[in-house]
């Protein structure tokens, strides 16, 4: 089966003056279909480039990327949105909801973007997807009339709402407290056992251990595989 | 997407009432100032053609500028019968003459008409009765007042039946036989100042020669006069040479005063255009500064998969709609504005259809133009740095 995430001897270099830091360092993956992977690593360790790599927001320096088989080398901005829009469901640790609109709204923003699906679609493919997450109750209203765990609710629903190939998770439990947490990681439980296939990106050990599958990375390497 | 758009930027500048007041404010102003002062300038030009076409828009004048002997009071006859589009001739006689009653002397313009010019100029009678053709034939030493005349040298209102004295080289008197209506004239010629006789009398006691100094010329109905003004000019250029005449007619004036107006208008609409330019520099500052404030807002879209094109597309459109709401509002305004002014002046109010399509389409192009770089800036941004845009 073709993984859904092959990344083949990618490096990631960023200039900064004279230097040349290396961010990610020939780094060699593979993520398969319904997995549920950690990245794990300390700050600095080149995990947030990672994320930006699969999340196609970042282009490798050199080596390739394969999402669902597809190399994403040389694609234009418009082809690499379009493959964010359809492959991947962000989560941010930050929530990065659109304050103006209610949660409905919000589930609903990526759905526009996707350009084939209809009005009425559109807003059943988000209740349903609020409904999935449990706020069915909460759907008319705006972030700041929603707790924490709430808000990163709707950001889980919003990244399932387009049916992704991979869910893509960077520090989710980061703004939450420990209960608050444990319950947004349940969830990521529940949906990679329905088959969604998840990566989360964390510095905490717990996080991480708990997780199925987890790749420690150090110095922009991949450290060991468990 | 357009309309997803649509509804983004209403909401957007509902969220920031005061911020789009402000900049909108610009576009507001410009676009009154443009529809208002093209508005005006169309009621005002159609009431400078009104007022114009009361005053005879079917007569010619032609004057005879070099006292040239060809144009005699036979001439009329001549002239009728050679220029098609003609249906009267009358020749006038004009001069300046002191006129006395009493103790009272003052200067007026003496004009010598035949009794037929009072219908020809549609006149009304304040008092007394116009000249017969009797009168005319027999030169008989009678006048009409204007009313101007008559209130100057008969406060009492008790002119007809009295005798008044004309100098010219001579003293005579002349009886009082009629006063016109008062005649409110904007830009035809005002009969208030003036004393009629009959024009064989005129001849025959002040003017003293066969040469006529002008003739009306009543154009046949359904004819345009300025067709029968270029219809005698190119008979008289062959007679007496373009020199010796001239021709006049009110339809000319009319022409002339609405490309006065035209050009007039079309200047202050260009100044008020320039307003309408600072406006929409407003509207490129609001929303470059709208961009840097969402700048996180586009990099989650950009994350969620929206292409250059689209974030592009929803930052023109809210440029777009500011303009237009400014636009709309302005256009309101200025059709308000221009109303009551008309209702003021007096003047028949007239909708400038092309200030509208001009104000909108105007609107339209300085939303797309102004909104062009800040949405470009927008659709250009890095999808990482703008996520972690603080």
């Amino acid at each position: 089966m073709v993984p859904v995430i092959e990344l083949d001897n990618v490096s990631r270099y960023f200039i900064v003056g004279d230097f040349v830091v290396k961010a990610l360092d020939q780094v060699s993956m593979q993520i398969q279909n319904g997995e549920f992977t950690a990245i794990m690593g300390p700050s600095g360790s080149g995990k947030s480039t990672l994320m930006n790599l699969i999340g196609c927001l970042d282009s490798p320096t050199s080596g390739r990327i394969l999402i669902d088989g597809a190399d994403v080398k040389g694609l234009s901005e418009t082809d690499l949105a379009y493959i964010r829009n359809r492959k991947i469901g962000f989560v941010f640790q930050q929530f990065n909801l659109l304050p103006k609109l209610n949660a409905l709204e919000n589930v609903i923003t990526p759905l526009l973007y996707t350009g084939d699906v209809g009005v009425a679609e559109r807003k059943l493919r988000a209740q349903m997807a609020l409904e999935k997450v449990g706020l069915k109750d909460r759907m008319k209203h705006r972030p700041n009339e929603l707790s924490g765990g709430q808000k990163q609710r709707v950001a889980i629903a919003r990244a399932l709402v387009t049916n992704p190939s991979l869910i893509l998770a960077d520090e989710p439990t980061g703004a939450l407290d420990t209960k608050t947490g444990n319950q947004i990681m349940d969830l990521f439980n529940e949906l990679n056992s329905e088959g969604h296939t998840i990566v989360i990106v964390t510095h905490n050990d717990e996080i991480g251990r708990s997780c199925p599958r987890l790749i420690r990375i150090r110095d922009g390497k991949i450290e060991e595989k468990e | 997407m357009a309309w997803e758009n649509i509804k983004l930027a209403f909401k957007s500048m509902l969220t920031n009432k005061l911020r789009t007041f402000l900049s909108l404010l610009g576009i507001v102003i410009g676009v009154l100032s443009v529809v208002t002062i093209l508005t005006l300038g169309n009621s005002a030009s159609g009431s400078i053609t009104d007022a114009i076409a009361t005053g005879g828009t079917d007569l010619v004048t032609v004057y005879n500028t070099k006292n040239t002997s060809t144009f005699t009071e036979e001439f009329s006859e001549t002239l009728m019968r050679n220029v098609s589009g003609i249906v009267n001739v009358t020749p006038m006689d004009s001069q300046q003459a002191r006129v006395r009653y009493k103790d009272t002397i003052k200067n007026y313009s003496v004009n010598g008409v035949q009794s037929g010019w009072g219908d020809m100029m549609n006149i009304s009678m304040a008092q007394g009765s116009w000249f017969t053709p009797e009168d005319n034939l027999s030169r008989r030493q009678v006048v009409v007042l204007g009313s101007q005349v008559a209130e100057d040298l008969f406060p009492g209102g008790d002119a007809v039946g009295n005798y008044i004295s004309v100098f010219r080289t001579q003293s005579k008197r002349y009886l009082v036989i009629g006063v016109l209506d008062e005649k409110d004239a904007t830009l035809s010629v005002s009969f208030n100042n003036v004393v009629f006789m009959p024009y064989n009398t005129m001849k025959l006691r002040i003017s003293r020669t066969s040469t006529v100094g002008s003739y009306i010329v009543k154009v046949g109905e359904g004819i345009d006069s300025t067709t029968v003004c270029d219809n005698i000019q190119d008979y008289l250029d062959n007679l007496v040479g373009s020199d010796a005449f001239s021709v006049f007619s009110a339809s000319t004036l009319s022409s002339i005063a609405n490309d006065i107006t035209g050009t007039f208008t079309t200047f202050l609409a260009a100044i008020a255009g320039i307003s309408l330019l600072v406006g929409g520099i407003g509207i490129m500052n609001i929303m470059l500064v709208s961009v840097a404030e969402r700048t996180r807002e586009i990099g989650i879209r950009k994350a969620l998969g929206a292409s250059p094109r689209v974030i592009r597309g929803q930052f023109i459109t809210e440029a777009i709609a500011l303009t237009m709401v400014g636009g709309l509002i302005g256009i309101g305004l200025g059709t308000f504005i221009s109303k009551l002014v008309t209702n003021l002046a007096g003047w028949s109010f007239k909708v400038s259809v092309p200030a509208y399509a001009l104000s909108v389409g105007f609107s339209m192009v300085i939303g797309v133009f102004f909104g062009w770089y800040p949405a470009k800036k927008a659709a250009k941004l890095d999808p990482i740095d703008a996520l972690n845009y603080e």
